[in-house]
């Protein structure tokens, strides 16, 4: 009986672990999923100063009161009174001439700030439109130069997972080569530029590249254009060991 | 290395130490869920006998007669064997002469604790194995998985280039052994506390019934004096 008792039991616990390990076999593969690198938008601010160049003052017009002739009282009354007459009449002209001269040089002086005002406007938009186009150029470039780099990435992840190192190389080999694409990452053109002195070397280096056939290139002709319609490959043994 | 990884290619990877951990936690787990089962049953089994016979009992039935039905069968089981127990010391010290009542009622009741003891005895085996494997598989999981985690870093201490590639596997093999120790440690702690609360009151129930038995058998003494 106490044997007995244990048979069922047995099963039981047998039929669970078998039941167990079949779930983990079929819920157990790890899923394969493709994670996004989510990159930070970087935002650069640059200082800008809205200073004008320095804009020439224009002089005030000096304006120097003429020293007053002192008239002499002599014998000749008539005379004197009729150059008297003459003198207060030129005096008159003179200080009508004198007030419109300086009215006149007023109104400049008026008209002169005006401009002066205006130019300094004009100047300022003009640095701040500078400023704001170099800074998007900026970005713009900075982004070009970011995409550029992650596909120059890809392009040597290729070529060195096509690369077999040749038995003779030594560390401080190194070949420049430079790669010629068509804008669809078609490989066109392979010539060693720099030889690292080695024949074979040379030639395992031209046959990774050769091998890769085809790289990821932008898309946007011209950043294609700028970067990968033809660069340079330096390669080096070290490269490999990484 | 293979693009997936599968459960048994990683308990196959793993070092000697870490597959017995592995083999001997498994082996716990098996037994712990036959003595789970078989506990079960038992102990369903006992309260289910111990209702139908207090029913029984206390439908009126003669005594004697009862006993007689019990003793001859020769299959009394949990309560039975108590009552059985008990009657039988009973008539035994009552036909012999010259016994006074206290010693009756002290034969019958040292017979019936003989009996309820060896009853609980029976009830509570594999409990303490179960205890055993709650408690320390865990630990011995642990043990494991620590075991391995080191040797995958010790290999790692060697390589010249460390990548996560190198040591995961290591690790997720030697979580297998820790995963192992919780699959047999849980179910036999809850399988531990269920089945002592379920005897303490089985317990509960035998002893009240011994106790009833021996007022009964006291007021028998008692009228036919």
């Amino acid at each position: 009986m106490t044997f007995r008792s244990y048979i069922f039991p047995f099963l039981l616990a047998l039929a669970l672990h078998v039941l167990a390990v079949g779930a983990l076999m079929i819920g157990f593969e790890p899923e394969a999923s493709e994670r996004k690198l989510i990159k930070p938008q970087i935002v650069t601010s640059k200082l800008i100063v809205l200073e004008p160049k320095s804009v020439a003052r224009p002089a005030p017009p000096a304006v120097t009161p003429k020293p007053q002739p002192v008239p002499d009282n002599s014998a000749q009354q008539a005379a004197a009174a009729k150059a008297a007459q003459q003198k207060a009449a030129r005096e008159a002209a003179e200080r009508a001439r004198r007030l419109a001269e300086q009215e006149a040089a007023e109104k400049q002086k008026v008209n002169d700030e005006i401009a002066r005002q205006q130019r300094l406007a004009e100047l300022a938009s003009a640095s701040f439109d500078d400023a704001l186009a170099e800074e998007v150029s900026n970005i713009e470039e900075a982004n070009a130069e970011q995409v550029a780099a992650s596909f120059r990435q890809l392009i040597y992840q290729r070529i060195v997972s096509n690369w077999s190192r040749p038995p003779s190389a030594r560390n401080g080999m190194q070949a420049l080569l430079r790669v010629e694409l068509v804008p669809t990452g078609d490989v066109v053109g392979v010539t060693v530029v720099e030889s690292s002195g080695n024949a074979a070397f040379d030639q395992s280096a031209e046959a990774a590249v050769r091998k890769a056939r085809k790289f990821d290139v932008p898309k946007e002709s011209a950043a294609f254009e700028k970067f990968f319609r033809r660069f340079t490959v330096l390669f080096k043994p070290e490269d490999l060991l990484r | 290395m293979p693009e997936q990884l599968s459960v048994f290619e990683l308990v196959a990877n793993a070092s000697i130490v870490v597959q017995a951990i592995m083999a001997s936690l498994l082996l716990a787990s098996v037994v712990s869920w036959v003595m789970i089962f078989q506990r079960w049953f038992t102990l369903r089994r006992a309260l289910r006998t111990v209702t139908e016979f207090e029913e029984h009992f206390w439908s009126g039935i003669d005594l004697r007669k009862l006993y007689s039905e019990l003793s001859s069968a020769g299959d009394a089981q949990g309560i039975e064997t108590v009552f059985v127990a008990g009657f039988k010391e009973f008539t035994r010290m009552s036909e012999q002469s010259g016994t006074d009542r206290e010693t009756i009622m002290a034969g019958v009741q040292r017979a019936m604790r003989i009996a309820v003891n060896r009853e609980e005895e029976r009830l509570e085996a594999h409990l303490p194995f179960l205890a055993t494997v709650g408690s320390t598989s865990p630990y011995v999981g642990l043990f494991g998985t620590v075991w391995g985690i080191m040797n995958s870093f010790r290999s790692l201490a060697n390589m010249s280039q460390a990548t996560l590639a190198s040591v995961a596997p290591g690790i997720s093999e030697a979580l297998i052994a820790t995963a192992i120790g919780l699959f047999a440690a849980i179910p036999a702690v809850i399988g531990y506390n269920r089945f002592s609360a379920r005897v303490e009151t089985i317990m509960k129930r035998y002893e009240a019934f011994s106790d009833e038995l021996v007022g009964i058998l006291e007021r028998a003494a008692h009228s036919k004096k």
